[in-house]
């Protein structure tokens, strides 16, 4: 005869189990530290290698940059130092200069090296002079 | 098996990954070695611009280094048709700005070119206005514009350029390879912002900088001294040359009329003409210098011989020829000083048409003088073999002989300086930055050519000397300078009928001052001045006004006293403001003063300009004190004995000939300053005194 299992609560056994790895100590392999090190190290001075020079070929970029500024400041520098020079030139015309002399000044053609004080007379004021020395006679 | 079940995840995850690593670097791979060139070009395409910088023509400067023409970097528009969106009103807003028609712009931006340009060289303000439209494909560029600061100052010697930097007149033409320079081109890497990130420069190379031997004070006061004669004489043209004399150096050159290099499209074609090297002209009695010069060094005639002048009319194969006045007997000293054509053509044939023929080309007649400017014609002197009978008479008073202005102050500067030609030129160095390039080719200074003695060169002085004083050249004489010279009236040819005209004339004065150690030698000539039309009345002066004013400039020791006084001062009421503008540059004349002087005015010693004070008028005058040795009588001596007296009172003693002196310049009594030079002449003293009365000796 087959008995039928009564259902119902199964019994649950629980075990506690305390484990305690403390006095496990795991041995470090200095061999393998090495290579550990050396494999870190190893990866430092690529990823260095290649930070440098991803760092100098964008710094060579940027200094292209800041050099092409300055080359074109410095032709702007001398743009306009071209131009202050032609215009000094103009401004130094003997044209010009005799104009204002002569128009704004009242100044004419000054004569040798000697300077005495004359007095003109009252209410005018000197345009011209010129001096004349006598034909010698034949 | 559920192991198995991850592992079989892990190894489809890893398959994956290789598979797209294995895509991805398969990309690349094919990429950057298949398909690098492509897109290196591709690359370079975008970034790289090219850019063709216009060489920096090089500068232009006188004596002293002042610039008269100079190049500066000034903006042209250009504009890209593949990015110019909208052509037409690109068109519409630039043609506004530059001036160009908008259909020129619409048909240059519909074009398939990837470069054409808008406007070149753009005054500042307009590239400003284009670079404030911010249109895409319109740039701007630097181009180099030429500039003349000086404006029409030496225009003829200069010249001008056109758009494109080419020199077509002057010395831009003359010297134009040399100072052009060579092209430079720019290789710059751009990123997509159009900046600029790396750039190559091809080697450049600059153009040479010209020095002149113009100075431009010189050259001022000539073209104004002449800008003066042709308003008061009414003259077609004019020049003015002044030579240094013992070199050969042009100090200044200037034409009537004249034009400005900045805008010489707006001149006349005809102003633009250099008529000091290129106008060739009858000299008239200038040329009596030749002609006297060939017969004194052949030893034919001497100065106090007197010749016939048969009362101012000769015969010459048939022809009449007349002087301007009616003279009797002259000595060959006063030929020269009144001008007798009917005296020169005497000596002209007893001299004889080879010698004097060998002379006329030994000065350099007929034949370029090679100075370094275009277009130089070389004068018109016929063959001897086809000389006609009337020639030799012709020539030797100026006539039948074409001379260019500075053939012939060549000529009179080989006189001055004691018998040497030298080339006449207006270069003076060519410079690359600091450095001085040797001269090469035609720039290369050819040695001076002995044309003839020194004797006869000092004779030909004192006897030109006689000009100014007692003969037609009076107007020429100097304030405190000896001076030089011959006057020259000579009909012009009249087109119309080929013969002489009555009534049109070239009048000219060439001379030099001092008559001892030359510093100048100073040629005037007018074309067609209207009224008085002598050289003597209308050259002489302006020969006169440049010269005193050229020696004080280059403070060239006085050789005679001065007597300083006023004689004649013009007074006016100077406006409170003067209104006048600046640009209104013409001439002041200042040598008809309408205004005598009250007697008040007029004390000794009194004498020059001044400048006024506004609240109490006061005249400022200068005078000079004149020398302070006085030149001792040296007739008699021996040049032993000239020397020592010369060397102790600190003078510097030019001995010609030999024997024992017979005359000397400047004259006993004169006082000069320490260091001035004397002239002796030596002979023999029964030389000075004969006297021969010489007939026709045909």
């Amino acid at each position: 005869m087959v008995r039928k299992r009564k259902k119902g609560v199964r019994a649950e056994f629980h075990t506690v189990k305390r484990i305690d790895n403390s006095r496990l100590v795991r041995n470090v392999e200095p061999a393998k530290m090495r290579s550990l090190w050396r494999s870190v190290a190893l990866g430092g001075v690529v990823a260095a290698f290649f930070m440098l020079y991803i760092f100098q070929h964008f710094r060579c970029i940027d200094l292209s940059y800041q050099l092409e500024d300055l080359k074109g400041q410095q032709m702007k520098a001398a743009a306009l130092n071209s131009e202050l020079k032609l215009e000094i030139a103009g401004l130094r015309n003997p044209m010009r200069i005799d104009v204002i002399a002569r128009r704004r000044l009242g100044l004419t053609e000054p004569l040798p090296t000697r300077v005495q004080e004359y007095e003109a007379p009252d209410g005018a004021e000197v345009a011209a002079a010129r001096y004349v020395r006598p034909n010698r006679t034949p | 098996m559920r192991q198995d079940r991850v592992h079989v995840r892990l190894l489809i995850i890893a398959g994956v990954a290789f598979l797209w690593m294995t895509a991805v670097f398969g990309r690349l791979t094919y990429l950057q070695l298949f398909r690098h060139s492509d897109y290196l070009a591709r690359a370079l395409r975008q970034q790289q611009r090219t850019f063709e910088i216009t060489p920096e023509r090089g500068a232009i400067y006188d004596r002293n280094g002042q610039p008269l023409a100079m190049s500066v970097p000034v903006d042209s528009a250009f504009g890209v048709p593949a990015e110019i969106a909208d052509e037409h009103l690109a068109a519409r807003l630039l043609s506004g700005v530059v001036g160009v028609p908008q259909e020129v712009l619409e048909s240059r931006f519909e074009s398939s070119r990837s470069f054409v340009w808008i406007s070149r060289k753009l005054p500042p303000e307009k590239a400003d206005a284009i670079n404030k439209l911010n249109l895409k494909g319109v740039y701007l560029q630097k181009e180099n514009q030429r500039f003349y600061p000086k404006r029409d100052l030496a225009a003829h010697v200069l010249g001008f350029v056109d758009l494109d930097e080419k020199g077509l007149m002057g010395i831009e033409r003359e010297l134009d390879s040399q100072i052009r320079g060579k092209s430079e081109r720019i290789v710059v890497m751009a990123d997509a912002r159009q900046r600029w990130f790396d750039g190559v420069e091809a080697q450049r190379e600059r153009g040479a900088s010209v020095v002149l031997t113009l100075d431009e004070k010189i050259q001022y006061t000539a073209e104004r001294e002449l800008a003066a004669a042709i308003a008061k004489t009414r003259a077609a043209a004019g020049t003015v040359i002044v030579m240094n004399p013992n070199t050969g150096e042009i100090l200044a050159l200037a034409n009537w009329p004249k034009f400005n290099p900045n805008k010489a499209s707006d001149a006349a074609a005809e102003t633009w003409m250099n008529r000091a090297v290129s106008a060739i002209y009858e000299p008239g009695s200038t040329f009596k210098l030749i002609t006297l010069t060939a017969a004194f060094d052949q030893g034919i005639t001497h100065p106090d011989e007197i010749f016939d002048c048969e009362n101012g009319a000769v015969y010459i194969s048939g022809h009449r020829i007349r002087d301007h006045k009616p003279f009797g007997l002259l000595t060959v000293s006063d030929i020269l000083a009144k001008s007798s054509d009917v005296g020169a053509i005497k000596i002209a044939l007893r001299l004889g048409a080879p010698k004097f023929y060998d002379y006329i080309r030994a000065f350099g007649f007929g034949t370029p003088t090679g100075v370094e400017l275009p277009y130089e014609s070389r004068g018109r002197v016929e063959r001897l073999e086809d000389w006609k009978p009337i020639s030799l008479g012709a020539i030797s008073m100026g006539q039948e002989i074409g001379v260019t202005p500075v053939q012939l102050i060549t000529a009179v500067s080989a006189i001055a300086n004691g018998g040497l030609l030298y080339k006449p030129h207006v270069i003076a160095e060519l410079r690359r930055g600091e450095k001085v390039l040797p001269a090469e080719g035609p720039l290369t200074p050819p040695e001076p050519k002995r044309v003839i003695r020194p004797e006869t060169a000092a004779t030909l002085r004192r006897l030109m000397e006689g000009v100014v004083l007692r003969g037609t050249g009076p107007l020429a004489h100097l304030d405190g300078w000896t001076s030089a010279g011959k006057t020259g009236t000579a009909q012009k040819i009249d087109p119309t009928t080929g013969r002489y005209s009555p009534t049109q004339y070239i009048a000219s004065f060439t001379g030099f001052a001092p008559i001892n150690n030359p510093a100048v030698t100073i040629l005037v000539s007018l074309d067609s001045p209207v009224g008085l039309h002598e050289g003597g009345d209308v050259a002489a002066p302006v020969f006169k006004r440049i010269a005193e004013q050229v020696l004080a400039y280059l403070d060239v020791p006085r050789d005679v006293p001065l007597n300083p006084k006023l004689v004649q001062t013009a007074y006016m009421k100077r406006a409170s403001e003067d209104t006048s503008a600046l640009e209104d540059f013409s001439v002041v004349d200042f040598s008809g003063q309408p205004d005598p002087l009250p007697a008040a005015s007029q004390t000794a010693g009194a004498n020059g300009p001044g400048r006024a004070d506004s609240k109490k008028p006061v005249l400022t005058v200068a005078a000079d004190q004149g020398g302070d040795i006085d030149v001792p009588d040296f007739s008699g001596k021996t040049m032993r004995e000239v020397t020592d007296i010369a060397l102790r009172l600190g003078l510097e003693p030019v001995l010609v000939g030999s024997n024992l002196a017979t005359e000397q310049s400047p004259a006993p009594g004169a006082k000069v300053r320490r260091g001035a030079k004397i002239t002796v002449q030596f002979g023999t003293p029964l030389e000075k005194k004969s006297k021969t009365h010489a007939g026709i000796r045909n």
